[in-house]
This record gives C-alpha cells, sequence and structure tokens, in this order.
C-alpha cells in the first residue's frame, strides 16, 4: 500500500550517518580517485566494463586485421571472403547453414566449424558477425569521437565567450538540426556512389553533436559566473587555460555521459539506417544491416536473426550502463548506495556517539 | 518577450532557407529520376523522359529550380501557396494533408501512454533508489533502449498478432504457462512493493496465488471470446481507484475526499444498466464527450455533497475517480463487441492486425466495431513506439526526481513535519515536472520525423513513410515538403520547449 | 494489500497476452466471396495511361474493369478475346499493311450502352502525335504538357499510322493504315474506352445518364474528333487527364469514372489503402466469369516481410513478390496458402566492355575490341562466371524450378526456346564448372602464360550496391573466376545505373526487365547507335540480322534469326543470362485459377478464371 513507503524516521537517523560516511570516503583523493572509486562500486557498471571490453578483445582478435600492408592473423578459421561448403543436412525443417553448435553432450558436442551457421552462400556467419560486429564497434566510437569533440569544442567556445560568437554558434545548430539526418544520408549515398562505413560514421559524428554542444554551452554560461573563474582571471590566467583548466574539468562529468549516450544511440543510428537501405550497403557488413537482411529469416533460420540482435543489444546495454555509471561517480551530490553494513556501522557511530 | 519571440522566427525563417536550399541542391544533384526509364526498352519510355523532363524541370539547373519551388512556398503571403506536385498525380499539399493526421494519431497515442507509464515507473524507481525494483527498471530501461524497433517489431507480429489470433482460435492457457506468468507477476508486484524478505516473500505468496485465480478463471470462462467486466466486476475495480486516487491525491485519512471517490464509484456501478440502454444505438464521439462532461458535473458536485470548506482536492480526487470508472464502462461495453467484431467477414476470427491503419473491409457502421478496429490496429505500433520511448521517459524522470529529491527544500518541507505524500507530490512531483515538459516537446516532434521505421514496418501511411517515398522514387517536391515541415517542427519546438521552460520556471528569463 | 488486487488483475491480463504463445490450430474458413490481392505499390489513379500514372497497380485495377480484342496469358502468348470481336489484315503490301478490327454486336458497357466502333477511336487521339498537333491539343514533345497527357505518343504506332483509322459505315469496324509491315502489329491495335462518359464528364454531368444521352454523347465525340474539334476535344483531354487521379472513392464518387467493360467496376477506394472492385453484373465482353467471386480487393502493403506476415494472418488471399529465401521458406511453412513458384520478367545477366561507349574516353582495357585477344578473354571470363553455382544458392531455394539461362532474347517456355539454346552457340558456356574453369583459363593463358590463381589478371567489375543477392552472386564469381586466372576486382555503387557506360569497367552484371513481348525488344542492346549499348558493340554483320526482328516474322523465322544473332553474341563473348529474377505467389488453399505471369499484368490477367 505504502507508495511513498519511505519511513521518515529512518532518513532521520541516516542523515547524519550516511553524510558522515560519504565524507570520510572523499577525504584526501583527487577528483579522479573518488571518481574511480565510485564508478567501481557501481557493480552493473563495472560488470558492462568488463562485457563491453571482453567483446572488443573478442571481435578485434577474431578475424584477420590488415593494417597496411601488415595483416595479423585472427583466430578464427574462416573469413568472410572464404566460402566453404554450405550445410544442408540434418537443419531442421529443411533449412541451410545452420549452426553447428551443440550442447548436447551425445551428438557432435561442441562448435563445430559454423558456430552461427553460415548464410545463403555458405559463409560463415560467426565470421560475418565479428566483421559486422567490428564495424559497428568502429562506427560506434567514430560517431563518439567526432561528436565529442566538435559538441565540446563548439559549446565550450560558445559558452565561453558568449555574445555575438555564441549566437552564430548556436544558430548553426539550430542548422543542422533542421537537415535530417536521414535524408542527407540517403542524398550522400546517391551521390557518393556508395557510404563505406568509416565515411558513414564520419558523416553521422558531424551531424550529430549539436545535442552535446548544447548542453556543454549551458555548463559554461554558469560556471563562467563562479568565483573559482574570478579567481583564475584575478591570478592572470588566460582565457585558454581557464577554459580547459578550471570550467572543463567542472562539466566533464556531463560530457561523458551525454557522449556514452550518443555512442548507445549510434549503434542503432546505424541499424536503422542501414535497414532503411541508407546506411552500410551491402557488400559491407555491420549488425544492422546482418539482421535487416535476415529479418524475414525469423522463422525460417532464426540464427541468423537472433546473432546480429544479441550483439547490437549486448553493445549498446554495456554502454547505457557504463554511462549510467560515469553518471553516479561524477555527480558530486550522488550519494553511494548505503549498504547495511554502512547502517550498522552508522547506528554504532550514532550509539557510540551519544 | 514578444520582441524575442519575433526575433527568434526572424532567425528561424533564414535558417530555414539556408536549409531547404542545402537539402534541394543536394537531393537534386544526387538523385536522377530518369535512370530507371533509360535503361527501359519500352515503347513508352522515350515519351515518358519527355514528359518527366518537362513536368520536373530537368533542364533547368537545380539551384534556379530551387527558386521557382521557392516561389510556390511564398506564394503562401498572396494566397497561392503551392508546394508543388508529385511524380505520382497528386499534390504534395495533399499528400500532407493525408500523412500528418495519421502520423499524429499514432505518435499521440504512443508519447502519451510512454509517458504516463514510464513516469509512473520512473518516479517509484526513484523513491526506491538502489531497491530490486530500481535495478529492475534501470534494467529494463537500457534494455529496451538498445533494442532496434524493427527487430521489436518482427517479434511483436510473430507472438502478439499471428501466435495470439492463433491461440484465440482455441484459447486455452496451459497450466505451465499459468504458473510461469503468475511467476513474473508476482515477481514484479513483490519487487514493486520491495522491503525485507519476509515482505516480499508473502506479497510474492499473495499475488503468485491472486494471479493463478485469475488466469485460472480467465480460462474457465472463455473470456478471451467473450470478454467483458458486467457491473460487479467495475464496481470492485471503481472501488479500488476510488482508495487508489485518494491515497495519492488527498491521502486516505481525508474522510470527504474518500466518501466523494466512493461514490463517484458506486454511482458508476447503479448507472451501468441505464447506460447501456443508452450505448446501444447511439454509440457517437458526440455521447461520450457529453458522458464526460457530466462526470466531471457530478464529481465538481459530490465535493459539495461532502464538504463545506476546501473542495478543490476533493473534486479533484471525486472527478478521477469517476473519469476510471467511466473507462471502465466504456471498456466493458467495447468487450462486448468483442465477438461481434471477431465473427465479422473482415476479421474472420483473426482480431489482432499486424499492418495497415483500418480495416476498409469492415462494413459494419457501428460505432463500437469501428472503435474496436481502430483500437486493434493501434495496439503493435503502438506498443512498439512505447517500449522504444518508455525507457527514455524512466530514466529521465528518475533522475529528474532524484535530484529534485536532493534539494534543500525538500529537507524543509520534511524538517517543518509535512508528510511523506504532501512532500512528494506537492513539492517534488511539480518541480520534478519542469524539466520533462521541454523534454516532452522535443520527444514529440523527433517521433513526428522519427516514426519511419515504425510507420515502414507497420504499414502506416505517415511522414516516415513519405519522406523514404520521396527518397527512393527521386521525388524532390516531395522531399522539400517532408523535409520543410519537419524543420518548421524542429524550430518552432525548440522555441516552445524553451517559451515552456521559461513560463513554468520563473527563475529562467528569456531573452537575456 | 487490497490496492493490488486491481492492478493484477489488468497485469494477469496484459501478462497473459503477451506471454500467450501456442501453436494451436488457425481459425476456420469462413465461405468468402472475396479476394483479397496484395500489391507493394498503393494505387494513385485509375487512369494508369499517362507519364505520371504509370504504375502496374493503376494498370492492374485497370485490367479488371476493361477488356479489348486480346490479352496475353501467363506464356507471354497474344491470345485473342473473340468474344469481343475480331481483327485481320486486310491489306498487306511492303508500303501499305491495313488492319480492320471489328466489334461484335451486343456487347455493352457496364452503363449497358451498346459497344461499337467509335469507342475504339481514343486510342488514336491518345498515340498520335500528328493528330495531337493537327486538333490543336498540343505537341507531345514540346516544353507544353498536351491536353490529352497521354504516355502513348512517340511510340511505333504513331511512327507508322497512316491518316485517321477509318470507321465503317456499321460503325462496327475500325481500319488502321501502317507504312509499313510492322512486327508485333497485333499489339497496336485501338482497346474501347467508354467515351460517351467522357463527353459527359465534360458537360460537367455527375451522374448516370440514360441509354439515349449516351449514345447521343457518343456521337457528339466523334463528330469532334473527326473534325478536330479542339475546345471539345480540350474539355475531354482535361477530364480524361486529371479526372481518374483520386484515390479516395465512395458514394459521392462521380459514378461515371467507372464505367467499363470488364467483369468487375471500382466500388470503392481508401487512400494508400485499398480498392474494392464489385463484379459487374452486365458483363459479356470476354469470357465467362466463374461466378464464385463478386468482390475483388487490392490491399497495399510496401513491406515484403509484413505483406507475409498478413499473409500469414489471413489479411490477404493472395501475395506476389519477390521475396526472400527465407520468406519463401516461412511461406511454405503456412498450412493455409499454397506456393505457386514464378519468375517476373527480369534476367539478370553479365555483360563485357568492348569498345568505350558513345561519347565515353577510350577503353583500353583488357577486352577491348572485337575477335581476337578481345573475344577470348570475355568468353574466358564469362565461362569463369559459376552461374550453376549461383543459381543453385540463390535463385534455387525461392525458386527450385529455375533453369540458367540459355538465351537473353526469349526465355525459357516461349514457344521455340529448345531449338534456340540448342544451335545458339550458348551450349559452349554448358558444363561442370571445373571443366569451364579449366576451357577458360587455356584462353586466358594464350595472352597471359602466367595466369593462374595466384597470379591473376584483373577485371574490373561494376557491382550494384545495396542488393544482398547482388553482392552474394559477385562474392561467388570473384571466388570462382579466381580458378580460371581472374582477379575480380569489384567496386559497388549503389547509383549503378548511370554508371554502366563508364569506360572504366570491363563487365557489368544487371538486370533488364523487358515490360512488352516484342520481337525487337533487345534490339537495343546490341546494335550500333542503340540505347542500351553500352558496351560499344559494333558488328554490322550482327546489326543486319537483328533488323530483320523489325518485321512481322511467324514463331519458326523469329527463332532462327536469333539463333544467328545468338551465334555471334556467344562467340564474341558479350553477354551470358544468368537467372530470371524469381517471384513468388502465394495463394489461399481455396482460391483456383491464380496463374501469375512474368508480365507486369502479374496474376491479374485471368480474372475471370478466378473461384472459390
Amino acid at each position: 500500500m505504502k507508495l511513498f513507503g519511505r519511513k521518515a524516521t529512518e532518513g532521520e537517523i541516516l542523515a547524519g550517518g550516511e553524510n558522515a560516511i560519504a565524507n570520510k570516503e572523499v577525504e584526501g583523493l583527487s577528483q579522479g580517485q573518488i571518481v574511480r572509486r565510485r564508478f567501481f562500486r557501481h557493480r552493473a557498471a563495472v560488470i558492462a566494463l568488463v562485457t563491453l571490453s571482453s567483446i572488443i578483445v573478442f571481435v578485434i582478435t577474431a578475424l584477420d586485421t590488415k593494417i597496411g600492408p601488415i595483416r595479423i592473423p585472427g583466430w578464427w578459421k574462416w573469413t568472410v571472403e572464404d566460402i566453404p561448403e554450405l550445410r544442408y543436412l540434418d537443419c531442421p525443417g529443411g533449412a541451410t547453414g545452420c549452426p553447428t553448435f551443440s550442447i548436447n553432450p551425445s551428438s557432435n558436442f561442441g562448435l563445430g566449424s559454423h558456430p552461427f551457421g553460415q548464410d545463403d552462400i555458405g559463409r560463415d556467419y560467426f565470421a560475418l558477425v565479428m566483421n559486422g560486429a567490428r564495424r559497428s564497434l568502429m562506427i560506434m566510437f567514430v560517431i563518439g569521437a567526432v561528436s565529442g569533440f566538435i559538441g565540446v569544442v563548439v559549446g565550450s567556445i560558445s559558452g565561453f565567450y558568449g555574445k555575438k560568437i555564441d549566437s552564430v554558434l548556436m544558430r548553426l545548430v539550430d542548422f543542422l538540426q533542421t537537415v535530417p539526418t536521414i535524408i542527407i544520408a540517403a542524398v550522400i549515398g546517391k551521390a557518393a556512389g556508395r557510404v563505406g562505413p568509416l565515411f558513414l560514421a564520419l558523416f553521422l559524428g558531424l551531424l550529430g553533436w549539436t545535442g552535446l554542444a548544447r548542453l556543454v554551452r549551458a555548463q559554461f554560461l554558469s560556471l563562467r559566473e563562479m568565483e573559482f573563474v574570478d579567481a583564475a582571471r584575478v591570478a592572470g590566467a588566460s582565457n585558454i587555460r581557464i577554459a580547459f583548466k578550471h570550467i572543463l574539468p567542472n562539466a566533464i562529468g556531463q560530457i561523458i555521459v551525454t557522449i556514452t549516450l550518443i555512442m548507445a544511440g549510434a549503434i542503432l543510428t546505424e541499424t536503422a539506417l542501414s535497414y532503411l537501405g541508407f546506411g552500410v550497403v551491402a557488400p559491407d557488413v555491420s549488425l544492422g544491416l546482418l539482421i535487416s537482411q535476415y529479418e524475414s529469416s525469423f522463422t525460417t533460420r532464426p540464427w541468423l536473426f537472433w546473432w546480429p540482435g544479441f550483439f547490437i543489444i549486448s553493445i549498446a546495454l554495456c554502454v547505457n550502463f557504463i554511462g549510467d555509471g560515469l553518471r553516479d561517480a561524477f555527480d558530486p551530490r550522488q550519494r553511494r548506495r548505503i549498504t547495511k553494513k554502512d547502517r550498522l556501522q552508522a547506528k554504532l557511530q550514532n550509539k557510540a556517539g551519544e | 518577450m514578444l520582441n524575442y519571440i519575433l526575433r527568434r522566427i526572424g532567425v528561424s525563417v533564414m535558417i530555414l532557407f539556408g536549409s531547404s536550399f542545402l537539402v534541394y541542391n543536394l537531393a537534386a544533384y544526387a538523385s536522377d529520376p530518369l535512370a530507371e526509364l533509360r535503361l527501359s526498352t519500352d515503347d513508352g519510355a522515350r515519351q515518358r523522359i519527355i514528359a518527366l523532363t518537362r513536368d520536373l524541370n530537368l533542364d533547368v539547373p537545380p539551384p534556379i529550380r530551387y527558386f521557382m519551388w521557392l516561389k510556390g512556398i511564398l506564394g503562401i503571403f498572396v494566397g497561392k501557396f503551392d508546394m508543388g506536385a508529385t511524380r505520382e498525380a497528386s499534390t504534395v499539399q495533399a499528400e500532407l494533408a493525408y500523412a500528418i493526421p495519421t502520423t499524429l494519431r499514432l505518435v499521440f497515442a504512443a508519447t502519451f501512454t510512454a509517458l504516463l507509464i514510464g513516469l509512473a515507473l520512473g518516479v517509484i524507481s526513484a523513491l526506491r533508489q538502489y531497491s530490486r525494483f530500481d535495478y529492475g527498471m534501470t534494467f529494463l530501461a537500457f534494455l529496451l533502449y538498445s533494442l532496434p524497433i524493427f527487430w521489436v517489431a518482427v517479434l511483436l507480429k510473430e507472438f502478439m498478432a499471428i501466435q495470439f489470433n492463433n491461440f484465440l482460435a482455441d484459447p486455452n492457457i496451459p497450466i505451465k504457462w499459468m504458473v510461469i506468468m503468475s511467476i513474473v507477476g508476482s515477481v514484479f508486484w513483490s519487487s514493486l512493493f520491495g522491503g525485507e524478505r519476509k515482505r516480499f516473500w508473502s506479497v510474492f505468496a499473495g499475488a503468485f496465488a491472486t494471479n493463478f485465480v485469475v488466469l485460472w478463471a480467465i480460462d474457465l470462462t472463455d473470456w478471451y471470446l467473450k470478454p467483458g467486466l458486467g457491473p460487479i466486476l467495475i464496481g470492485i475495480l471503481s472501488g479500488l481507484a476510488a482508495i487508489g486516487i485518494t491515497a495519492v491525491s488527498t491521502g486516505l485519512d481525508n474522510k470527504p475526499a474518500r466518501n466523494a471517490a466512493l461514490s463517484m464509484a458506486g454511482l458508476g456501478v447503479i448507472l451501468y444498466y441505464p447506460l447501456q440502454r443508452l450505448f446501444e444505438n447511439n454509440g457517437s464521439y458526440l455521447l461520450i464527450i457529453a458522458l464526460l462532461l457530466i462526470t466531471i458535473g457530478l464529481g465538481y458536485g459530490s465535493s459539495y455533497v461532502f464538504s463545506k470548506i476546501d473542495r478543490g482536492p476533493i473534486a479533484r480526487t471525486a472527478i478521477l475517480t469517476g473519469v476510471v470508472s467511466g473507462v471502465f464502462i466504456f471498456a466493458d461495453r467495447l468487450m462486448q463487441s468483442w465477438t461481434a467484431y471477431r465473427e465479422t467477414d473482415a476479421i474472420n476470427y483473426r482480431p489482432i492486425p499486424t499492418y495497415g491503419q483500418r480495416n476498409d473491409q469492415l462494413e459494419s457502421p457501428d460505432f463500437w466495431i469501428q472503435n474496436l478496429d481502430v483500437i486493434t490496429h493501434l495496439i503493435l505500433p503502438t506498443l512498439a513506439l512505447i517500449l522504444i520511448s518508455l525507457a527514455g521517459w524512466i530514466r529521465y524522470s528518475r533522475g529528474a526526481l532524484l535530484e529534485v529529491l536532493n534539494q534543500d527544500y525538500i529537507r524543509t518541507g520534511r524538517a517543518k513535519g509535512l508528510n511523506e505524500r504532501t512532500v512528494i507530490t506537492r513539492h517534488a512531483f511539480r518541480n520534478m515536472m519542469l524539466p520533462l515538459s521541454s523534454l516532452f516537446v522535443g520527444e514529440f516532434v523527433g517521433l513526428v520525423g522519427g516514426a519511419v521505421i515504425t510507420e515502414r514496418v507497420f504499414g502506416w501511411q505517415g511522414m516516415g513513410t513519405l519522406g523514404i517515398k520521396a527518397i527512393n522514387g527521386y521525388d524532390l517536391n516531395l522531399l522539400m515538403g517532408v523535409n520543410l515541415l519537419l524543420s518548421i517542427l524542429v524550430i518552432f519546438g525548440n522555441l516552445l520547449a524553451d517559451l515552456v521552460y521559461s513560463a513554468l520556471d520563473p527563475r529562467i528569463r528569456l531573452g537575456k | 494489500m487490497k490496492f493490488t488486487r486491481s492492478a493484477k488483475f489488468a497485469l494477469a491480463a496484459a501478462a497473459s497476452a503477451a506471454l500467450a504463445v501456442s501453436l494451436l490450430s488457425p481459425a476456420q474458413a469462413a465461405t468468402r466471396s472475396t479476394i483479397v490481392i496484395h500489391d507493394t505499390n498503393s494505387l494513385t489513379s485509375f487512369n494508369s495511361s499517362t507519364p505520371d500514372t504509370n504504375l502496374t497497380i493503376n494498370s492492374k485495377v485497370g485490367a479488371l474493369s476493361g477488356i479489348g480484342f486480346y490479352y496475353i496469358d501467363n506464356k507471354k502468348n497474344v491470345i485473342r478475346n473473340t468474344t469481343f470481336g475480331n481483327f485481320k489484315v486486310v491489306k498487306n503490301t511492303a508500303t501499305d499493311f491495313r488492319i480492320a478490327y471489328t466489334v461484335n454486336p451486343g456487347l455493352v458497357w457496364s452503363d449497358g450502352t451498346p459497344i461499337n466502333g467509335v469507342d475504339l477511336l481514343l486510342s488514336h487521339v491518345l498515340s498520335s502525335n500528328v493528330y495531337s498537333k493537327a486538333a490543336g491539343l498540343g505537341d507531345p514533345d514540346s516544353d507544353n504538357v498536351p491536353d490529352f497527357n497521354s504516355n502513348g505518343y512517340g511510340g511505333t504506332y504513331n511512327d507508322n499510322i497512316v491518316g485517321l483509322p477509318v470507321l465503317s459505315a456499321d460503325k462496327m469496324t475500325v481500319t488502321l493504315q501502317f507504312k509499313q509491315k510492322i512486327a508485333n502489329w497485333d499489339l497496336y491495335g485501338p482497346g474501347p474506352s467508354p467515351v460517351h462518359t467522357l463527353v459527359l464528364m465534360a458537360e460537367g454531368k455527375k451522374g448516370l445518364q440514360s441509354v439515349k444521352d449516351n449514345e447521343a454523347a457518343r456521337d457528339r465525340f466523334y463528330a469532334a474528333y473527326t473534325t478536330k474539334n479542339t475546345a471539345v476535344l480540350k474539355a475531354i483531354g482535361k477530364v480524361w487527364s486529371n479526372d481518374y487521379n483520386i484515390t479516395q472513392v465512395d458514394d459521392k464518387t462521380n459514378p461515371l469514372l467507372w464505367v467499363g467493360n470488364g467483369g468487375f467496376t471500382v466500388d470503392s477506394a481508401v487512400t494508400k489503402s485499398s480498392v474494392t472492385l464489385k463484379v459487374n453484373p452486365k458483363y459479356n465482353s470476354g469470357p465467362k466469369l466463374s461466378g464464385t467471386i463478386d468482390t475483388v480487393i487490392f490491399k497495399f502493403i510496401s513491406d515484403g516481410t509484413a505483406a507475409a506476415q498478413a499473409l500469414a494472418n489471413g489479411e490477404l488471399d493472395v501475395y506476389s513478390g519477390q521475396p526472400t529465401a527465407d520468406a519463401v521458406a516461412a511461406l511454405k511453412k503456412l498450412t493455409n496458402v499454397n506456393i505457386i513458384g514464378g519468375i517476373n520478367a527480369c534476367y539478370e545477366h553479365w555483360d563485357t566492355r568492348v569498345n568505350a561507349a558513345p561519347g565515353q574516353p577510350d577503353y583500353n582495357g583488357l577486352f577491348k575490341g572485337h575477335g581476337g585477344k578481345g573475344a577470348d578473354l570475355r568468353k574466358a571470363f564469362l565461362l569463369a562466371i559459376p552461374r550453376e553455382e549461383i543459381n543453385e544458392k540463390l535463385i534455387a531455394p525461392i525458386n527450385p524450378a529455375a533453369p540458367i539461362l540459355g538465351s537473353t532474347f526469349i526465355a525459357p517456355g516461349f514457344d521455340g526456346y529448345e531449338r534456340l539454346i540448342a544451335n545458339n552457340g550458348s551450349s559452349y558456356y554448358i558444363g561442370s564448372q571445373d571443366a569451364l574453369n579449366a576451357k577458360a583459363l587455356r584462353l586466358v593463358r594464350k595472352y597471359y602464360p602466367t595466369a593462374s590463381a595466384s597470379n591473376p589478371v584483373k577485371v574490373t567489375v561494376l557491382v550494384p550496391g545495396n542488393n544482398p543477392r547482388r553482392a552474394a552472386e559477385f562474392a561467388l564469381a570473384k571466388a570462382n573466376a579466381l580458378k580460371a586466372g581472374f582477379d575480380l576486382v569489384g567496386d559497388v555503387q549503389a547509383s549503378w545505373s548511370p554508371k554502366i557506360q563508364l569506360s572504366t569497367y570491363d563487365a557489368q552484371f544487371f538486370a533488364y526487365c523487358p515490360s512488352a513481348v516484342t520481337q525487337a525488344g533487345s534490339n537495343a542492346n546490341f546494335q550500333l547507335g542503340g540505347g542500351n549499348n553500352r558496351n560499344g558493340v559494333n558488328l554490322p554483320q550482327l546489326d543486319a540480322i537483328l533488323n530483320k526482328l523489325q518485321l512481322p516474322l511467324d514463331n519458326r523465322a523469329y527463332i532462327s534469326t536469333i539463333i544467328a544473332a545468338e551465334r555471334i553474341i556467344n562467340a564474341e563473348g558479350l553477354t551470358s543470362g544468368v537467372f530470371l529474377h524469381p517471384a513468388v505467389t502465394a495463394v489461399n488453399k481455396n482460391l483456383k485459377g491464380i496463374k501469375p505471369s512474368p508480365l507486369s499484368s502479374d496474376v491479374v490477367w485471368n480474372w475471370w478464371e478466378w473461384s472459390y
């Protein structure tokens, strides 16, 4: 029944104790240390960070990597160019290229040669998914980096200098917001013959920074009126120094969180554009392209539909959780979760105080 | 203020001009409407190339063609507004006039439902920060945030329409599923109510038993085939709603409010049979609106009956309760038409469609059947949109409320002895709505242009579908029409969001 | 705890709905007399003969509401509709070629007006540039839209017609005169149009009139037609060009628009959603209706997967499309539908470059020139395309019966196809792929003695982008061509069609989709100056053979001519057909008589045969 079931008494008991715990914990630590500590206490975020790093390592090492003339071999036996024999036999319902992965200990236990199955012409689907995940991750990071960089630079210039510069830059933001991404993506795709994944990512990054710029600007507008900025100015600091050494560190939390949101959104934007045929196009591979290509496989060859979906969701989920962890970690007002142990300690302290 | 708005509008017009010029030229240089015809070996291809070049002015360079287009648009000032013709023998205005209401219908339903549910879940989540429920909701929100919408759509169609329709042909719920569903439901409720381990399990047991019994009853009575609530169930539900609404709105110790709400619920039951008579042959939106007004009047009246002072909150509670029980009665009436709807030729026992806005073959003029048709067609796309935007609202409202709860005035409120309900609903909730209100404008505007994929997979002929068609069909006028409308929406959406924010928050002054 | 219950009840309902995933028997089918046909595009107009409205869906709806002297069946044969009338050549010399078209007596439009020869004359107005100019209706080639905004101007009919069609005294026969014999002359005959309705609408009438008034209106048309009365014709042209461009039809719509002589007439339409046609009780212009269908509905669903799911959900009776292998497999699982495998008119083929296309920079790649090195390498290249494997992996899952193409002129199943492929030199390209690869490698080594899989010769190929099937096709080709000593370098272009002619590419692959059944349809691909000759083919001997196809030929002569042409084409290694694009039609099990055609008429060509 108690929708607002917070017991008032508990709050009062804990109020003093909590603050004591929180204050004690940050005594004598730099901001970086505090943030790191707080972040590592956010269990979901840590799990997400570990998972995402594992996915990245897994995905990157699976296939051959070409850097110029150098070729670093991957640990997976197939590449996306190989066209091995297509598996026809013993697939359910007469499907082709079903996964060889089996957890049934009595028959073919283990990964087999094509754990995720094969596509129409026999290419190894694990290799395709790995290749797609690589592209999707690349797109995600490039968009994050490009949007993040432009957003921070434009936002801070706009917020720091204000006046004319600000209004010009903000109109530029308005301008970019009126140009629908999808139309530009389509137009550029048609004009350039095709949009390679890197080009697509750069371009989405160039369009995707407007929200971040507004946010950074707002932060700068309020921070530059703070006393510590005046103090720095009186001490003779240059504008650049004030902006980067004094204001930016105070806004960094929000910025990082927003960038993680942009990145999680980027992977879905890529998926949506590819679905509509304006993003990554065949024969390039991305996770979004794979699912949209095998959308109709849902009832017949479900593995072609589920695996890319699984990777997209995992990656986006991890990035979101990491963002959440960072938000908590950077928020100075955020109090950590009070565990039972802390509560007990607080009670003991209170008793001791009495 | 007016000065500020005018200046913003002036700048916006300049921006619109620039962006439309850019888009027009990009699109014109990138597209080749004649590509397909050039490959054609048809007898009529030559004539069609001549006609197309003539109709689309392909012999005029795009920058100049842009001004021809602009001339039509600027015609709005002399009453000759012309957005040009599409490539398919229609005008852009006609296409937009068709698409806008379609998109709005879809987006309205979804945005509001997502907002309500998301707000509720987010608020509870914030109030129970770091509880099992909070973690569950955080996870749910992030999961939903990470789903590609067409991926969800395929699943929804398969399970909520095709398989569900199959199920409806012979709706027997296997015991296994009853158990699974009951467990899922009880986990939700017990984590919602939280508390220590003992409390968790007692709620779990209660919820499990109730769930199971309800499912059992549904199965036994073939409720899916002949759904309905009936006066008794409506009475119980309205009574519960009355108590719930009172608890949130005024607190249960407010006796007059409680009595007014309960009496409204009772009134609903008493009026059930007379209303059925009224509904029989006169279903219309006018009637529904009239009934709504009467309900509001009755609710207001009941505050006079039950109290002499402080009638505002009492009236509010009574009206809300009245509306809720009205909704139950309305839902009940719709359910009564369910069998008739399923049995129509057009539906042919498969009531949940996967595609389209309406079933055109539905010949029944019956108000309730027509409305059921609208509702069944809205279910899947709305659900897809809700799933996608729910996540945002859960996170936003949770974050906003947590932010507010950390403020000094909340501490002050508690310190001066206000009860928790008052602190939350009066002080915290109102302040939390500030940032959300401007977000709402943005979200809504975003969805109008952003429901592209949902419209496409569910076959709604809205703005998104139109945009895609324009791009794929090299239909420049249509593309510009869609683009112009969306740009205007974005620009004025931003302006509106700023205005709303400054109107709600006295600390913000625009134009500085 | 009371509060929980109501919410729980709601939750139980929601949860059970969400989780109800039991596979049970589908709903029972009711007796139906309605057929719901899927189409990808929405209807945009009820007149499909203007340049803006020339969409297949528009013409499909038109096909149900009108029938003339002939129709084309699912094997692309022209079948005469003798119920409507007859036509025959009445004069046959090299410079004077006349055909008489006679309408049978006793036939009526759906408003009861008898049909006669005057109803055939509008065709001329819609096809002849000369008439349009002479009657003051505008020059179709100019910058101004002609009053009859028809897409029929400027074609074979216009190029060959002499004078006005002549109406006989009993007004039942119309005779056309052409200045020479023309191939497929039977396709250029006039079709019936209810001209009286156009006149009445031009005069502002909003409802059906009496038969007497209708016949008087028709006479007014005839008078205006013969005297070239610009004012009257302009008014009619306005109605013809604009009034049919509606998509919403209800009781208030002018019924004059729907007068026709087909088995069905338009009853209602909902914009972007559907068109409903009801049976025409007065229909007597063609084969007898089966009688069990009284309503035909076209429902528009653009997304293929969505359409298949709608079919599974019983919302459609006929689904046709070009789905993926999975969609077909999913359709096959449905218990309530039959799958009719099919093909559409598009044929996928690989082309090789000989010389630069007109206006393009010189081509100096490895395939340059006719005969000798160029021809050998072109042949080797085409041998190295694994057509069998492509067919088996990409097409067979959709249409198991799809053959490898032995000709790019006519499709398998056409009369004489077997004789054609036995003699046209296509057998050179048939065999086990290993043997073909070996043959190809020998040819390559004549010019590049060290060519091998590890030291291949580079061939630049234009790859049409944004198409998973073509991406897979190219991957297969690339993998196999290596064995024949070729390294295919693909350049993927999303917007590829304008780039076919670029000298950058040694080879291209894409599809042509002939929409008619004309003899000379492929000429433009190979003749010097032909609109589709983008690979610099210049063979006077071939041109001479192809020119013969411009004249009417019987089947035997037609096939022999193609054999002669294709022998040259195959010996030069100019093109190689791979597969016909598969199409699939899935039909409600209870519905009979659906026979999809590869032409744009698709499933609607035999509407009189449909039955439950």
